[in-house]
């Protein structure tokens, strides 16, 4: 089981790596319109989503892992 | 006093922030934003305005500089002996008052190429009885023809927490609370200590658009807290006397996220899932997932309808009764650290403008931002009581008000 996993794991990674490597974009640049939107970008709840944020890791027990802001459009 | 380990977390988020967005050279960008939470429910309630601005110049196109500074103004009433003998006193009514003020100053620095970015920033935190220094590092780059981003980051604290000081109790179990913070950091006063925190923070996160309208990342944070993490103004009762409760010295925090984010063309808007799996070496485990839709009206307005659902298991060592079920040699009287569930749901207003958008004419400006939110959460703590009484202040409210200025 542990073993597949691993297989399974590596499998993805490499697919991962050949897609770029082969210039297969999965998303052309002239495709990115809708994922410049604030909407589809990570964090872009910004500093008012930061302050939640706040609270809220104040209020748990837990804490971490929150979104990265940006990425994913190539247009920064 | 605040919860410790959030500080590095929270320098860690603002440090990725600072480079959310493009710079052009010459630009600058205000921006001032206050939340106002309310906790209610009872006596015990608790008010926390915490008002913040920054500004960011960008000298050239490739350096950005950050400063900024933040408050949390923490004002109400909290229970200084957990589980005290009640038979003619209530717990509840006998809460303490309490006042604090404390302050964030940071300041950071961003550098980019055509291959990615690298920043640093550093905060300073302090109010009457902490204070924290907290160091960031980060680096970011795309990949896969800018379909994918990878961002990393470590972030280093040190912190100092006061306390009593009390040279010749030996056992946690005798070690009394702190009452007041007066006399904190005072070199001359003998009857005040303070004990070390040291904080690592790392954080690792994948952001990869799978198609023109669907979007994902992945993000992985460890923590490593070493030194007192106690409340040093809260006691235990552990039977025949209160001792100031104690918790390990060490806790090692991991979390793991996976978000999505699916644009639908038709409607103009976007759909967001957040989910959120958390442990530490305390065996505090929780999840938390969060659901979302924004909506996109002319462009310049967006509004967010929001809900979030967190739950999670108590800490190995936490008892609501010691003197009856005592778990070892750790005691606490945290609530954050029993079994707890939250939901919470809100909804968020954004009105963006840029010269020419709407016919606006901005002067100098060359965007305008509001944002209004506004949120419910109701906490249940079936596992905590303050002797025979439930957590009275489990509802609260939290608003933001938000201004971004760029010249």
């Amino acid at each position: 089981m542990r073993r597949s996993f691993s297989k399974l794991a590596i499998a993805v990674v490499l697919a991962i790596t050949s897609l770029g490597a082969s210039g297969c974009v999965l998303v052309r640049p002239e495709q990115r319109e809708f994922l410049a939107e604030p909407a589809m970008t990570f964090g872009s709840e910004g500093i008012a989503g930061e302050q939640e944020e706040h609270v809220l890791s104040n209020r748990e027990g837990s804490a971490g892992a929150g979104a990265v802001t940006g990425g994913g459009c190539g247009c920064n | 006093m605040r919860s410790t380990s959030t500080i590095a977390l929270a320098a860690l988020t603002l440090s990725i922030a600072s480079v959310a967005a493009p710079a052009r050279a010459d630009t600058a960008e205000i921006d001032a934003y206050t939340t106002l939470f309310y906790e209610f429910g009872g006596p015990l309630e608790m008010l926390i305005v915490n008002p913040r601005a920054n500004v960011r110049v960008n000298p050239a196109e490739e350096v950005s500089i950050t400063a900024g500074y933040e408050a949390d103004v923490v004002s109400g009433a909290s229970v200084a002996v957990v589980d005290a003998p009640s038979s003619d006193v209530d717990v509840i009514s006998s809460a303490t008052r309490l006042e604090d003020v404390r302050s964030v100053v940071n300041g950071g620095l961003t550098l980019r190429s055509p291959f990615g970015s690298l920043r640093g920033s550093y905060a300073y935190g302090f109010e009457s009885d902490y204070t924290s220094h907290s160091f960031t590092l980060g680096a970011r780059t795309d990949a896969f023809e800018r379909t994918a981003t990878f961002d990393l980051s470590y972030a280093r604290g040190f912190d100092s927490v006061c306390d009593l000081n009390q040279p010749r109790v030996q056992e946690a179990v005798e070690r009394r609370r702190l009452d007041v913070s007066a006399g904190c950091f005072d070199d001359t006063n003998m009857d005040r200590m303070t004990h070390d925190l040291a904080l690592q923070s790392f954080q690792g996160s994948w952001t990869q658009a799978w198609a023109p309208i669907f979007v994902t990342q992945v993000t992985l944070t460890g923590q490593l807290i070493d030194g007192f993490q106690s409340n040093p103004y809260r006691a235990v009762w552990l039977g025949r006397s209160a001792a100031q409760e104690h918790h390990p010295d060490n806790r090692f925090r991991y979390a793991a996220s996976v978000a999505a984010r699916l644009w639908i063309e038709p409607l103009n808007g976007a759909v967001s899932v957040f989910v959120r799996a958390y442990r530490d070496n305390w065996d505090v485990r929780s999840i938390t997932a969060q659901l979302a839709y924004e909506q996109t009206i002319d462009g310049s307005i967006r509004i967010r309808a929001h809900a979030r659902y967190y739950t999670q298991g108590a800490a190995a060592f936490f008892s609501d009764d010691y003197s009856l079920r005592p778990r070892g040699q750790y005691f606490t009287g945290d609530r954050e650290l029993s079994d707890q569930e939250s939901f919470m749901a809100g909804l968020s207003f954004v009105w963006a403008l840029t010269p020419g958008s709407e016919g606006a004419d901005l002067g100098p400006l060359s965007s305008f931002r509001l944002v209004l939110k506004a949120d419910f959460i109701h906490h249940e703590f079936p596992g905590f009581r303050y002797a025979r009484a439930s957590v009275p202040n489990n509802n609260s409210i939290m608003g933001t008000l938000g201004l971004e200025l760029a010249f």
